[in-house]
C-alpha cells in the first residue's frame, strides 16, 4: 500500500511514537459538542441578545467566557502555594528594616550610624544620601525620596535603612542610629494647607501656588452655570467630611532585591503596577531599564494600595547594592498605615438643584482633600472629586472647584473607586434629599433623568454603554422597594444608590495615547498545543491572569488547562500600565483576544489546506476546527496547529489595545475619561437602633452593569467584596488622627473593617450592557461596585431614622450625638418616639414616570440602531442633542478658571485659587 | 514583623514548681510575667511593653484547669466556659462576646480577669509612643506624663476592658491567690485597686489560681450587655452585668450591678442597686437605676468611642440588662 511505501527508511524506535494527534490537547481526550446556548444569535446561535451583536460574537466559541470559573491560580493560594511578596527567600538574603521619623515635621541635621555599623551582623546602611533623585507615580508631581533628604514630612516618613544578617539584628541597629532633628512646625487640618505657610511641606518652585501647602487645585464650569439659580425649584446643600480610610490589604508591602551576578537587578515586590516601579527604579538607582527586572510576586490584595512605586522598594535594591547580597524588607502592619495612599480625608460642599420639571439643572461640589505628605495620585484625585459625577444624569450645570493640600500626615493616594467614591455618595445622598423636597420617589427620579446609550456628559466624556435603567429596575423590583420605602417603621429603612466609574483611564500616566499601546499581550504555542501568554498585567487577586486566559482560550477553542500565563516578570512580558483604573479586563482581555484572533486565523487557514472547505464556512468548536454547515468535516486543533507549524515552528502573536480618540480640549478634559463607564445601583436595607446610633445593613440588593460578564463568578465576588469594603468606610473605618495629629489607630484591632457579622447579605445582580469596544462586550467590574454601597446605607439611615449624615464613618457615637439633636428639635424625650419619615407623591411624580418611560424607549432605540445621532448633554433642557451646547448657546459656558467674581466670595477648596502661582507673581 | 524582645520561658508542671520558679526570680531579682493564654500578654510583648525578660508558663499547670459549677479555674480557657453547661449561663453569655472564638480558644480566665490596661496612647508600637515622648504607664525611664489626662504624672486612666469581671462581681465571686508565702482569698469586688498601672491586689510572684461561685449562684438571673463597634474581636466600651434574686415575686430581692470598660478597673455598684430595691417600681425603677449608673463611671478619651457616648450607653445597657426584671418570674 502506498502509505506503507512511505515509511520505508523510517525505523520505528521504541518511545520514539509519531506524535499524538486527532483530539489530544488537555486532560479530556474527546472533542466536546459547541455550548450553543453560549453562542449568540447572532452566530445562529441559542443566546439572546437584547442589547444587539458584538463585534466579537463570531470570537464566541461558548467554552469559558460567560461561565463562572474559579480563578486559574485559586489553588495555588489555597494550599498555601503561593509565593508572595514575603515568601520570596534567596540564599545569604539579609533583612531590611527602616529607621522612621518620630516628628511630623522636621529638618534632619545629622545621622550617626557609627554605633550601629558597630553591631555584629550589620551588613549595610543607608540614607538620602545614598539616592538623591526624586520619583513618584507621575511624571508631573515627583515629590518622594527613597529615604529622606533634608527633611521628614510624617510621623512614619522612612530617614534611614539597614540590612543585617537577621531581623533581630536590623531591628537593634536601628535603634542604635542616631537621628538628629530640628522640629519644625507641622500641619495636620487641611483647612490649614489652604494658607500660606513659612516653610510649606514641599516646594514646587515657579510652579508653587503662592506660599501655601496646596498641591493641586482645579476649577470647572460647565453649562448654564448662571442659570442654576433662576431655574432651581428645589436645592440642596451639604457639607461632608469623609474620614481618610486605608485599603488594609491582607498582605503587608514587602520586597526583596538582588542584584544577581550579571549586574542586573531583580525586584521581587507585590505590585499593582510593576512597570512604574520600574521606570523609578531606573531613576532613583540611575541605571538603565534593561538592567532591572520587576518580578511580581503574588499579590495579596492591592486595592490601589500597591500602584505607587514605593521607597521601600527603592531601599530594597539600595542596601542590596550596597552589601552585594539579596535583601528582604517586610512591612508590619503599622507601617503599612505609614505608607498608606487610602483614600483621602476630605471636606466636600455638595449643592444639587432641581428645577420644575425635576430636571437636575445644576451640580455645584466643592471639594478640599487632605493629601498628607506626598503627591502620590493625588494630581488625578482632585480631577476626579469633580468629574466623576458628572454621570450617569442629565445635568443643566456643572461647577467644580478642587483642591488637594499637603499635611504632614502618610500620603493619601489612589483606593477603589479612586476620587469618586466621597462625592458620589455626597450627590446620591443629594438626589435623595432633592427627592424628597420634591415629593417624588428617588428612583422615579434617577430614571427620568439619565443620559442614554451612545451620549456625551457635559464635560465630553463618550458614554457607550449604559445599563444605569435596568440596574435600577432590578434592584428596585427585587429588593420589593415599593412596599418598603418611607413605609417600614422606626428604625428600619432601605436606601438607593447609584454610581459610574471608568473602565480604564482613557489617558496613560506616561505617554502620548497616539504613540504606545495601553497593553500588549505575546502568545506563543508550541507543537504541544499548549499556549503561554506573556501579559505584564498584574493579577492582584482580581483575577486578571484569569480573564486574559479566559479570553485566548475562548478564542481559540481551548480548555483553560491549555493556557499558561506568564505574567511576573518585566523581562518577559511586554510593557503594561498595571493594575489600576479598573483597566485591566478591558485593555488587556482586548489586547489578548487581538493576539488570540491572529493564531485563529493561521489555525483557519491550515485548515482550510487540509479540509479544503472555505475559511468562511469554518468555526472553532473544544479544540476543533470544523464546517460550521457539516461539522464531520473538520480537523482537530492540534491537526491544524501542526499544519500551520510547518516550515516556522511555534507560532507567535502580538496583539495590542490602544483607546481611541476621545475626549474634549479643555485643560484636565483628559481626566475620567475612559473608553467605556460602568455603571451600578444597590439597594440596601438597614435597622438603626434609635437608642445607641447603632446601624446594622441586613440586605444589598445590587446590580452592576459590567456590560459583559467574562467570569460571572468574579463579578460578583467583586460586588460582594465592594459591598464589604464601602460598608467599612460609612459604617466604621477611619484613619483617626489625635489632638496632636498621631495616627491613633495604626493597626487592625483598632482600625475598625467590617467582621462576618457586620457582613450583609448582598445580592449581586450583574447586568450587561454589551459594551460595543469592551472585550466579549465587558467593562469593568472591580472598582465601580463600590460607589453605590455608601449613598444606600446613608439614604436608608434616613429613611429608618429621618437623620441625614454628612459625616463619615457613621460610628454610633456620631450618630446618637444626630439622635439626640433632632429629639432636642422635636421636643421628644424618648428616642423611640421619633416620627419615622414618610412620603406622599406630588404631582411632578407622574411627570417623571412619563419621562422615564419615554427614554425607555430612546434608551432600547439607541442600542439597537446601527446609526445613531450624536447625544450631547444638554438635551433633555431643550438643547440641539447633535452639537455640543457650549457652541451654540452663549448661555452654555466651559470654563477652567475662575472669574474675579467666583473669587470675591469662593467656597472652601475655591479658596485654593486666591493665591498667585509663584512664576505669575512678578516678584 | 512585629518581634518579641527575647525572655527565657519557665514551664513548670505544677503550681509548686511554678511559684518556686517565681520565688527564685525574684531573689535573683529579676523581673517575670506570668503567661496564661498568652493573648493579651504576647500582643504588648510585640509592642514593647513593659516586656520582662523572664516569663512563667502556667500552661502545664494542671491544678488550675478545673472547672465546675462553683469553682472556674484560672487556666480555664474562654471557650470553656461558653461550651460548658454547668457555668452560669450569664457567664457564658459574657465569655462568649469576648474577642473572637480563635483568641478565646486560647484566652483563660484568670488571664480575662488580670487583663491589662488599655489606652490609645499606650497599645502602640515603640516607633509610635516614641513619638509622643512615651506615657506614664509606659515611660521607658523618662518619667513621661499621662498622655490622656495631661499635668498629673500620679494616675494611670487606662481601661479596663475585661468581660468577665463584671459578671463574676456580680455572681459574688471570691478570688483565690498564690504566692511562695502561701493563700489567699477575697471577694472579686476587692481584688481591683484603682490605677491603670497597679491594677489589682496581686503582689509580685503571686498568681491567681481560681474563683469559687457561691452554690445559690443558680437563683440569680440577669444579663450581661457589651458596648462595641463590631460583634467580634472588640474590647468592651462599655459592659454591663445586672443580676437579680427574685423568689416567686416579681420584684426582685436583691439586685447587683457592675460596669467595665469604663475606668481603670471595673466598677461594682451596691449603693445604687440597693436604692433602686428600695420602692421597687418596676420599669421606673429600672429607668432610675440606669440613670445612677451613668452617673457613677467616668469614662475619659482613650478607647474608640467618646467618653460621654460611653456613659450614656451605660444607661441604656443597663435598661436592657434589666429587661428580664420586666417578666413575669417564673
Amino acid at each position: 500500500m502506498a502509505e506503507k511505501k512511505d515509511m520505508v527508511g523510517y525505523r520505528q524506535q521504541p518511545g520514539k511514537l509519531p506524535f499524538t494527534r486527532p483530539g489530544s490537547g488537555g486532560k479530556n481526550s474527546f472533542s466536546e459538542p459547541r455550548d450553543e446556548s453560549m453562542i449568540p444569535a447572532s452566530q445562529g446561535g441559542e443566546k439572546n441578545q437584547p442589547w444587539g451583536s458584538h463585534r466579537h460574537d463570531e470570537l464566541l466559541s461558548g467554552r469559558v467566557i460567560g461561565k463562572p470559573t474559579s480563578l486559574i491560580d485559586s489553588k495555588w493560594k489555597v494550599t498555601g502555594q503561593a509565593h508572595y511578596g514575603d515568601d520570596i527567600r534567596l540564599p545569604g538574603e539579609l533583612i531590611g528594616k527602616i529607621v522612621r521619623s518620630p516628628h511630623h515635621y522636621a529638618k534632619v541635621l545629622s545621622i550617626d550610624a557609627t554605633k550601629a555599623l558597630e553591631l555584629p551582623g550589620v551588613i549595610a546602611i543607608s540614607t538620602g544620601a545614598d539616592a538623591s533623585q526624586k520619583f513618584g507615580v507621575l511624571p508631573v508631581t515627583k515629590d518622594e525620596h527613597a529615604m529622606a533628604v533634608e527633611t521628614v514630612r510624617h510621623v512614619g516618613d522612612i530617614v534611614a535603612c539597614v540590612a543585617a544578617e537577621n531581623e533581630m539584628t536590623a531591628l537593634e541597629a536601628v535603634r542604635l542610629i542616631d537621628v538628629e532633628y530640628e522640629v519644625l512646625e507641622s500641619i495636620h487640618d487641611m483647612k490649614d494647607g489652604l494658607k500660606d505657610s513659612e516653610k510649606p511641606i514641599h516646594d514646587r518652585g515657579e510652579y508653587h501656588i503662592g506660599e501655601a501647602n496646596i498641591q493641586k487645585r482645579v476649577f470647572q464650569e460647565f453649562g448654564d452655570v448662571n442659570g442654576i439659580q433662576d431655574n432651581a425649584i428645589a436645592s440642596h446643600k451639604s457639607n461632608w467630611y469623609f474620614g481618610g480610610v486605608n485599603h488594609a490589604a491582607t498582605e503587608p508591602h514587602a520586597a526583596v532585591a538582588h542584584w544577581d551576578p550579571s549586574g542586573r537587578l531583580t525586584l521581587y515586590t507585590p505590585q499593582q503596577v510593576p512597570h512604574y516601579v520600574h521606570r523609578a527604579l531606573a531613576d532613583v538607582l540611575e541605571i538603565p531599564m534593561h538592567q532591572i527586572n520587576v518580578h511580581r510576586t503574588f499579590v495579596g490584595g492591592g486595592f490601589g494600595g500597591k500602584s505607587d512605586p514605593f521607597p521601600h522598594e527603592m531601599c530594597a535594591a539600595i542596601l542590596a547594592r550596597k552589601s552585594g547580597r539579596p535583601v528582604r524588607i517586610t512591612f508590619d502592619r503599622e507601617e503599612v498605615y505609614w505608607l498608606n495612599r487610602g483614600r483621602h480625608p476630605s471636606h466636600i460642599e455638595m449643592n444639587l438643584h432641581a428645577d420644575s420639571k425635576g430636571r437636575l439643572c445644576g451640580i455645584e461640589t466643592d471639594a478640599l482633600i487632605d493629601g498628607g505628605a506626598f503627591a502620590s495620585f493625588g494630581h488625578v484625585t482632585t480631577y476626579y472629586n469633580g468629574v466623576l459625577h458628572t454621570a450617569p444624569y442629565e445635568i443643566g450645570a456643572f461647577h467644580y472647584t478642587g483642591a488637594r493640600v499637603w499635611t504632614n500626615k502618610p500620603a493619601s493616594g489612589a483606593m477603589r473607586g479612586h476620587g469618586a467614591v466621597n462625592s458620589r455618595c455626597a450627590v446620591e445622598v443629594g438626589i435623595d434629599d432633592l427627592s424628597e423636597q420634591l415629593s417624588v420617589d428617588p428612583i422615579t427620579f434617577r430614571l427620568a433623568n439619565l443620559l442614554p446609550p451612545h451620549s456625551a456628559t457635559i464635560t465630553g466624556f463618550r458614554v457607550t454603554s449604559i445599563g444605569m435603567r435596568e440596574c435600577l429596575e432590578r434592584v428596585k423590583e427585587e429588593s420589593g422597594w415599593d412596599e418598603k420605602f418611607r413605609k417600614m417603621p422606626l428604625g428600619r429603612g432601605i436606601g438607593i444608590g447609584c454610581g459610574f466609574f471608568i473602565s480604564g483611564s482613557g489617558l496613560p500616566i506616561h505617554w502620548d495615547p497616539n504613540k504606545f499601546p495601553h497593553a500588549t499581550v505575546h502568545l506563543k504555542i508550541d507543537m504541544d498545543g499548549g499556549v503561554t501568554v506573556h501579559t505584564g498585567a498584574a493579577d492582584i487577586g482580581q483575577g486578571s491572569d484569569t480573564v486574559i486566559a479566559q479570553s485566548v482560550a475562548e478564542v481559540l477553542g481551548l480548555p483553560l488547562d491549555m493556557i499558561r500565563v506568564r505574567s511576573r516578570d518585566t523581562d518577559t512580558s511586554p510593557v503594561d500600565l498595571g493594575s489600576y483604573s479598573s483597566r485591566v479586563t478591558f485593555m488587556n482581555a482586548n489586547a489578548a483576544i487581538s493576539a488570540a484572533m491572529k493564531i485563529r486565523q493561521e489555525l483557519i487557514e491550515a485548515t482550510v489546506k487540509i479540509t479544503e472547505a472555505p475559511a468562511k464556512k469554518l468555526v472553532i468548536g473544544d479544540r476543533r476546527i470544523f464546517r460550521k454547515d457539516d461539522p464531520a468535516v473538520g480537523v482537530s486543533y492540534l491537526e491544524a496547529l501542526h499544519k500551520a507549524q510547518e516550515e516556522r515552528g511555534a507560532l507567535i502573536a502580538s496583539g495590542a489595545y490602544r483607546t481611541p480618540p476621545m475626549g474634549r480640549a479643555h485643560k484636565g478634559a483628559a481626566a475620567g475619561l475612559a473608553p467605556a463607564y460602568s455603571f451600578s445601583a444597590y439597594v440596601a436595607e438597614v435597622e438603626v437602633d434609635p437608642e445607641t446610633g447603632q446601624t446594622k445593613v441586613h440586605k444589598v440588593w445590587a446590580a452592576h452593569d459590567c456590560g459583559k460578564a467574562l467570569n460571572p463568578l468574579a463579578v460578583k465576588g467583586q460586588i460582594i467584596g465592594s459591598c464589604h469594603m464601602g460598608m467599612g468606610q460609612v459604617l466604621s473605618e477611619e484613619m483617626r488622627y489625635g489632638r496632636d495629629g498621631h495616627l491613633m489607630n495604626p493597626d487592625l484591632l483598632d482600625y475598625k473593617i467590617p467582621s462576618i457579622h457586620e457582613m450583609p447579605n448582598v445580592i449581586p445582580i450583574i447586568v450587561e450592557s454589551n459594551d460595543p469596544e469592551g472585550p466579549f462586550g465587558a467593562k469593568e467590574a472591580g472598582e465601580g461596585p463600590l460607589l453605590p454601597i455608601l449613598p444606600a446605607v446613608c439614604n436608608a439611615v434616613y429613611d429608618a431614622i429621618g437623620i441625614r449624615t454628612h459625616n463619615l464613618p457613621i460610628t454610633p457615637d456620631k450618630m446618637f450625638k444626630a439622635i439626640e439633636k433632632k429629639c432636642k428639635l422635636l421636643g421628644i424625650d424618648d428616642p423611640l418616639n421619633l416620627p419615622s419619615p414618610i412620603i406622599e407623591h406630588s404631582e411632578l411624580q407622574s411627570t417623571l414616570k412619563a419621562r422615564a418611560k419615554t427614554h425607555t424607549q430612546r434608551d432600547i432605540d439607541r442600542r439597537l440602531n446601527d446609526d445613531i445621532e450624536a447625544y450631547h448633554n444638554g438635551a433633555l433642557f431643550g438643547m440641539d442633542p447633535t452639537i455640543p451646547p457650549d457652541e451654540v448657546d452663549e448661555k452654555w459656558t466651559v470654563s477652567v478658571l475662575p472669574s474675579k467674581e467666583y473669587l470675591s466670595n469662593p467656597r472652601l477648596a475655591g479658596k485654593a485659587w486666591l493665591h498667585t502661582e509663584r512664576r505669575r507673581r512678578g516678584d | 514583623m512585629m518581634r518579641m524582645p527575647p525572655f527565657t520561658l519557665h514551664t513548670p508542671a505544677s503550681l509548686d514548681e511554678a511559684l518556686e520558679i517565681a520565688l527564685n526570680l525574684q531573689d535573683a531579682e529579676k523581673e517575670f510575667d506570668w503567661v496564661a493564654g498568652g493573648t493579651d500578654l504576647l500582643p504588648n510583648y510585640k509592642w514593647h511593653l513593659n516586656s520582662k525578660k523572664n516569663v512563667i508558663s502556667l500552661a502545664n499547670v494542671t491544678e488550675l484547669f478545673e472547672l465546675k459549677a462553683t469553682h472556674i479555674g484560672a487556666m480555664v480557657r474562654l471557650h470553656e466556659l461558653v461550651e460548658s453547661e454547668v457555668v452560669h449561663p450569664v457567664l457564658a453569655k459574657a465569655a462568649s462576646m469576648i474577642a473572637s472564638v480563635l483568641i478565646r480558644r486560647s484566652g483563660t480566665v484568670g488571664g480575662n480577669i488580670c487583663l491589662d490596661t488599655r489606652c490609645y496612647w499606650f497599645n502602640q508600637s515603640e516607633n509610635w509612643r516614641e513619638s509622643i515622648d512615651w506615657c506614664h504607664k509606659c515611660d521607658c525611664g523618662t518619667e513621661a506624663d499621662c498622655r490622656v489626662i495631661p499635668n498629673q504624672n500620679t494616675l494611670c486612666v487606662a481601661t479596663y476592658q475585661a468581660d468577665l469581671a463584671p459578671v463574676l462581681m456580680c455572681l459574688d465571686a471570691t478570688i483565690h491567690l498564690a504566692s511562695s508565702t502561701g493563700t489567699r482569698s477575697m471577694q472579686l469586688t476587692d481584688f481591683f485597686e484603682l490605677d491603670g498601672m497597679t491594677r489589682n491586689k496581686l503582689q509580685p510572684g503571686e498568681l491567681v489560681t481560681h474563683l469559687t461561685i457561691p452554690k445559690d449562684s443558680a437563683q440569680w438571673q440577669g444579663d450581661y450587655q457589651k458596648l462595641r463597634q463590631r460583634e467580634s474581636w472588640d474590647f468592651p466600651e462599655a459592659g454591663v452585668a445586672v443580676m437579680w434574686k427574685r423568689n416567686g415575686v416579681n420584684a426582685p430581692n436583691d439586685i447587683r450591678v457592675a460596669t467595665t470598660g469604663l475606668e481603670s478597673i471595673p466598677g461594682f455598684h451596691q449603693s445604687q442597686a440597693q436604692h433602686a430595691l428600695e420602692d421597687w417600681n418596676g420599669k421606673e425603677s429600672i429607668m432610675s437605676l440606669a440613670e445612677s449608673i451613668r452617673k457613677a463611671v467616668k469614662p475619659v478619651q482613650n478607647t474608640w468611642y467618646t467618653p460621654s457616648y460611653r456613659r450614656k450607653m451605660t444607661r441604656i445597657m443597663t435598661k436592657r440588662a434589666c429587661a428580664g426584671l420586666l417578666e413575669d418570674s417564673k
